[in-house]
């Protein structure tokens, strides 16, 4: 009974509570800021007491009984709370972050309602044992990004919002379809029901297809991808929280929930798949080659890394799996590093133009050095924990016989040493082009150089992440 | 024994964060700090030769342990690691005083033992790549530290390498994939189809991290950017230590090379080409720093061309002459920092006649310069020998490109000495004298080293041998490497010749320096040396140049995505409403023939229900 309600509160806490954040916000910025903390690290806190029942094995189930199969079901197995003790800890990391950065902005209600909200969902969806629900919790997020990149309310920033919305809701929407598809078959919402149904045959083509146009605008791939770079005019620890850390890997655990442990897709699609995050992380390396607006390049370099992700599922072995998850811890945190110190330079010289930054290093040292370990995480050099996760990748792609196709990547992890290399050089080496910016509040600089640690931490200690990871896999895999 | 191991490890890593966090005052705290944990780890390493032991612990899974184990060979190594960072630590006591980031320089070079002795003792291929490539970042920061824009050259550094740490990834990836495990001394590999592949891959990270060409352009400019220690440090002895090591394990033990498979000819080509192209370009430099750098990847091409032979005498030759050039041009390196420390500058044009106020460096020179000549009795001698034995062997192009390198050795030391230490005194600084004594020592020792090396050559021969256990069957004699007298006596010719040649350029230009004009300026050279020095062949330009039009190609392609979405769907959706609306014009007439058209259609389709 206590694990049902550590998984109900993980869920349910943040997604109610956050309506009181703006209540709160009436009393006291101090305890609005605290609530909303507390709300996401409650349910960090259920989700770690969660790991030890999953790791051995059992999983936790919640139902409430409701008419035509459409039972809300929370589950909780190891992919769940995998994903979940991961979101809730880099969200808890950014709100401290936001602490600092957002006070000086108007509409601070609305923004820690809509933070605290997004990860409530987020838990939601994780958790979520019926398609039907992983639908709803899916938009909530759509709703909160909307109108968290849209923060700042100038009429083109508006604008991308509502480009971001449309192009997840409509992809949310074909993937509507698709679950209705796989209703009509299984007769049932729920997971473990389409489980049973799915165990001889494939997925459908034509759910398969609705269901991937949901996936691949949620997570930012060839061609849906445009949205991410765009949502860069959102404040830094938004973009840190959705296009990094959270928002983007909602996706990628869909793909990994529904064609790895429920159902499965049959090798054609699977090379499709794979042929278009290909297509994906080499088309937006080299975008971020380009580019010169610092938000959007690592914006491009979340687009690249998200087909690594992709490729670690979509290859389904087990070290291309195992690689997956752990990518997706490893580049959450290095990724949401990226962006908030991002944000802390842009609010130092009030651009985001790399061409106009340089020799920042001098002023920002501990920004620069986070920076650069965060950006050494994303390239897979050691002795930060990209390393492993990347390798991992690699070697489940190999092991899966796409020999080719691993060198295509290879392709992508060089470019993103370029990119990285590129952005890092322009922003803290050379010459200073603006007057020189002052370090961040030791509150933001502290949380970049947390994250940067603990990503060092992670390399260190890969034994622990990576026992997790491959627990989950063996569960999601079945063997 | 495991846990005094491990302390080879942790010595250096834990100095490094202390150095980092000591205040900078006073300096000699940081100094001392380093230098001794430098020398600790030194008489650590010493304690392992013999002592063979291994351990593991479970670290990622997927065969993924981190596991080291201690035998000749990586003992050897060690010790080789150690001993040339607490020369060049001390040397640098002094060196680096005054400069900025004295304090991260110590710490990134102690990082850099670190991880280097972590990489020479793994015997898991993946704990042995997450050393590896975290030298990366310890290059990339003792690069920077240097002048102004030096970032620029430690990227290029980073990126080249960092390439061929990825290419390595995949190789261990595939390793992994054929072999169900990635534990050195377990691996054995065929290199047919993928295993072919997979040693390619893992070869080519072994030879981006040796310098060799195509991976070579970044160390000649750090030659000039980066301090001059990490010069003496990196490209000089411990880059090349850790990728003729990983060469051997490939090719000795993974994937036993054969003298007649494409492999072989593979590195022996690589390696020739290397000696002779980065030794023509190192005859015509006109800086003391960048002249050596240019050898540091000329040299490299003779220990993979000695390895490649895949012949005992080759591939003990090579190892040999790892060890004798991170000698020597680590000592040349030193040299050149007390010529910067005290004149001022390593500009050849404005050096000269430096012999007199620097007898003691100028010695060390000589003699460091003789070695890497090859001349007897100086241990440089000995190796190339060996690896000629190899190369005649197995093909007499390989021989040629060898000794025609060091015809040019010869020559580019000879024109480098001639220029620096002979000649008409400079005047660039009045009262130029020796450098202090804390940077002569380590100089000193160096040249010693390379004078015991070559007197008693038999001893590191020995040492080195036990490498080939396990890949030379063990009824094949050893340690028969007569010296080939006809050889012995070709080399001499050979260098009498480069005297020659340096002594009738000095007659024809009256300069120490334009000795070699006549090779410099000879007709078509001319153009091609011209073409070389504004950086046309280099890899990186090219490199760059070509990702840079891809990037501008997928930039594009996303900017044709994006217009479906900003501009196609818009516009799309305004043409169907304005379309809509134009029907829709209020008159009831239209409404009525609408739906009558409707009802026409229901009317048709039922009927043909019904039927």
């Amino acid at each position: 009974m206590n694990e049902k309600i550590l998984l109900a509160s993980a869920v349910f806490v943040p997604l109610i509570g956050s309506f009181a954040t703006p209540i709160a916000g009436k009393i006291s910025e101090r305890l609005r800021n605290g609530l909303s903390l507390a709300l996401v690290l409650l349910s960090l806190v259920c989700a770690c007491r969660l790991i030890p029942t999953v790791i051995s094995g059992r999983v936790v189930n919640l139902a409430f009984e409701m008419p035509l199969g459409l039972n809300f079901v929370i589950t909780a197995d190891c992919l769940a709370v995998f994903m979940a003790a991961t979101s809730s800890f880099i969200s808890a990391i950014i709100i401290i972050y936001s602490f600092d950065y957002i006070h000086r902005y108007d509409n601070r209600n609305e923004y820690y309602l809509m933070v605290t909200l997004f990860l409530g969902s987020m838990m939601g969806i994780v958790f979520s044992g019926s398609l039907l629900f992983l639908y709803i919790f899916w938009e909530i997020t759509a709703i909160a990004s909307w109108r968290l990149i849209g923060f700042f309310r100038e009429k083109q920033f508006v604008i991308k919002a509502d480009k971001a919305f449309l192009i997840t809701v409509f992809g949310a929407l074909a993937m509507l379809i698709g679950f209705i598809i796989i209703y009509q078959s299984a007769g049932s919402f729920e997971l473990a029901d389409i489980k049973k149904a799915y165990t001889t045959s494939h997925i459908s083509s034509l759910a398969l297809i609705l269901i991937m146009l949901g996936i691949l605008s949620k997570s930012a791939t060839l061609p849906f991808h445009t949205w991410l770079p765009d949502a860069g005019v959102a404040p830094s620890p938004v973009t840190a929280l959705l296009h990094a850390a959270v928002l983007v890997k909602i996706g990628i655990y869909a793909f990994a929930r529904l064609f790895i442990s429920t159902m499965s897709i049959s090798y054609v699609w699977e090379m499709i798949v794979i042929g278009l995050v290909a297509a994906s992380a080499l088309i937006s390396a080299g975008a971020a080659l380009v580019e010169t607006d610092m938000k959007r390049i690592i914006a491009y370099s979340t687009v690249s890394q998200i087909a690594f992700i992709f490729l670690g599922f979509a290859v389904n072995t087990e070290a291309g799996v195992a690689g997956g998850l752990l990518y997706i811890l490893m580049h959450g945190l290095a990724k949401g590093g990226l962006f908030l110190c991002a944000g802390i330079v842009e609010q130092g010289t009030h651009t985001k133009d790399i061409t106009k930054m340089g020799g920042l290093i001098a002023t920002m040292p501990v920004t620069a050095v986070s920076f650069f370990a965060c950006a050494l995480s994303v390239m897979g050099v050691p002795p930060l924990g990209g390393f492993f996760s990347k390798y991992l990748v690699f070697s489940g792609t190999i092991n899966a016989g796409h020999i080719g196709i691993a060198f295509v990547f290879l392709a992508g992890a060089i470019l993103t040493i370029l990119y990285l290399c590129r952005i890092f050089n322009s922003i803290f080496m050379g010459e200073a082009k603006v007057a020189p910016a002052q370090e961040g509040s030791w509150l933001m600089v502290s949380c970049v150089a947390s994250i940067a640690f603990i990503s060092f931490l992670a390399g260190i200690y890969i034994r622990y992440p990576a026992l997790f990871a491959s627990v989950a896999t063996q569960q999601m895999l079945g063997r | 024994m495991m846990s005094s191991v491990l302390l080879a490890l942790t010595i250096p890593f834990a100095a490094s964060g202390v150095v980092l966090i000591i205040p900078n005052k006073p300096r000699a705290l940081k100094e001392m700090l380093s230098l001794l944990a430098a020398f600790a780890t030194l008489a650590l390493s010493l304690s392992f030769y013999g002592r063979p032991a291994s351990a593991s612990f479970d670290w990622a899974g997927f065969g993924i342990n981190l596991s080291f184990r201690v035998y000749n060979f990586s003992a050897l190594l060690v010790i080789a690691t150690s001993f040339f960072a607490a020369m060049l630590l001390m040397y640098s006591c002094v060196f680096m005083r005054g400069r900025e980031n004295t304090k991260l320089f110590y710490s990134l070079i102690l990082m850099s033992v670190g991880f280097v002795n972590g990489g020479l003792l793994a015997d898991n291929l993946i704990c042995l790549l997450f050393f590896w490539e975290a030298l990366l970042f310890t290059t990339y920061g003792m690069i920077a530290i240097g002048k102004t824009n030096a970032f620029k050259t430690a990227t290029k550094a980073f990126i080249i390498v960092g390439i061929g740490d990825i290419f390595m990834v995949v190789g261990a990836a595939i390793c992994y994939n054929l072999a169900g495990t990635l534990r050195i001394s377990e691996l054995h590999i065929d290199s047919i189809g993928l295993g072919a592949l997979a040693f390619v891959l893992l070869m080519i990270g072994a030879l981006a991290k040796t310098g060799s060409m195509p991976f070579h352009s970044w160390i000649p400019d750090a030659a000039t950017d980066a301090p001059l220690p990490f010069m003496a440090f990196a490209p000089a002895s411990l880059d090349k230590v850790l990728g003729i090591y990983f060469l051997t394990r490939i090719s000795l033990d993974i994937f036993r090379l054969h003298q007649e498979s494409w492999a072989s000819y593979t590195l022996m080509t690589i390696g020739g080409a290397t000696i002779i192209l980065a030794v023509m370009m190192a005859l015509i430099q006109k800086d003391y720093k960048k002249l050596l750098s240019y050898h540091a990847i000329s040299q490299a091409g003779y220990m993979i061309l000695g390895i490649g032979s895949a012949t005992p005498a080759g591939i003990v030759g090579g190892i040999f002459h790892m060890i004798n050039n991170a000698l020597y041009k680590s000592g040349l390196f030193l040299t050149a920092g007390s010529m910067e420390k005290q004149a001022g500058t390593t500009d050849l044009e404005k050096l000269g006649g430096m012999a007199t106020r620097m007898p003691v460096t100028f010695a060390c020179f000589v003699i460091m310069a003789l070695s890497i000549s090859g001349t007897p009795p100086f241990n440089g001698f000995f190796s190339k020998e060996l690896i000629y034995d190899a190369a005649i062997e197995r093909g007499t192009v390989f021989y040629l490109a060898a000794i025609a390198g060091s015809f040019l050795t010869a020559a580019s030391f000879l024109k480098l000495g001639h220029a620096a230490f002979l000649g008409k005194a400079s005047e660039i600084r009045p009262n130029i004298k020796e450098p202090p004594i804390i940077m002569l020592v380590p100089m000193i020792v160096i040249t010693a080293a390379c004078v015991l090396l070559g007197l008693r050559s038999a001893i590191p021969i020995r040492l080195i041998l036990p490498v080939l256990n396990g890949y030379i069957s063990a009824q094949e004699p050893l340690t028969d490497f007569a010296p080939n007298l006809s050889l012995i006596a070709i080399t001499l010719v050979v260098l009498t010749c480069a005297l020659l040649n340096h002594i009738l350029g000095v007659i024809r230009t009256g300069s120490g320096l334009k000795a070699v004009d006549h090779i410099h300026y000879a007709p078509l050279l001319h153009s091609i040396y011209d073409k070389a020095e504004k950086g046309i062949f280099d890899p990186y330009n090219i490199g760059t140049g070509l990702v840079k039009i891809f990037s501008v190609g997928a930039a594009w392609c996303d900017k044709a995505i994006d217009r479906v979405y900003g501009s196609l769907i818009p516009t799309a959706a305004e043409t169907v409403s304005f379309a809509i609306r134009k029907i829709h014009n209020g008159s009831y007439k239209t409404y009525i023939l609408w739906s009558l058209a409707a009802l026409f259609l229901v009317i048709i389709v039922m009927f043909n229900g019904l039927k």
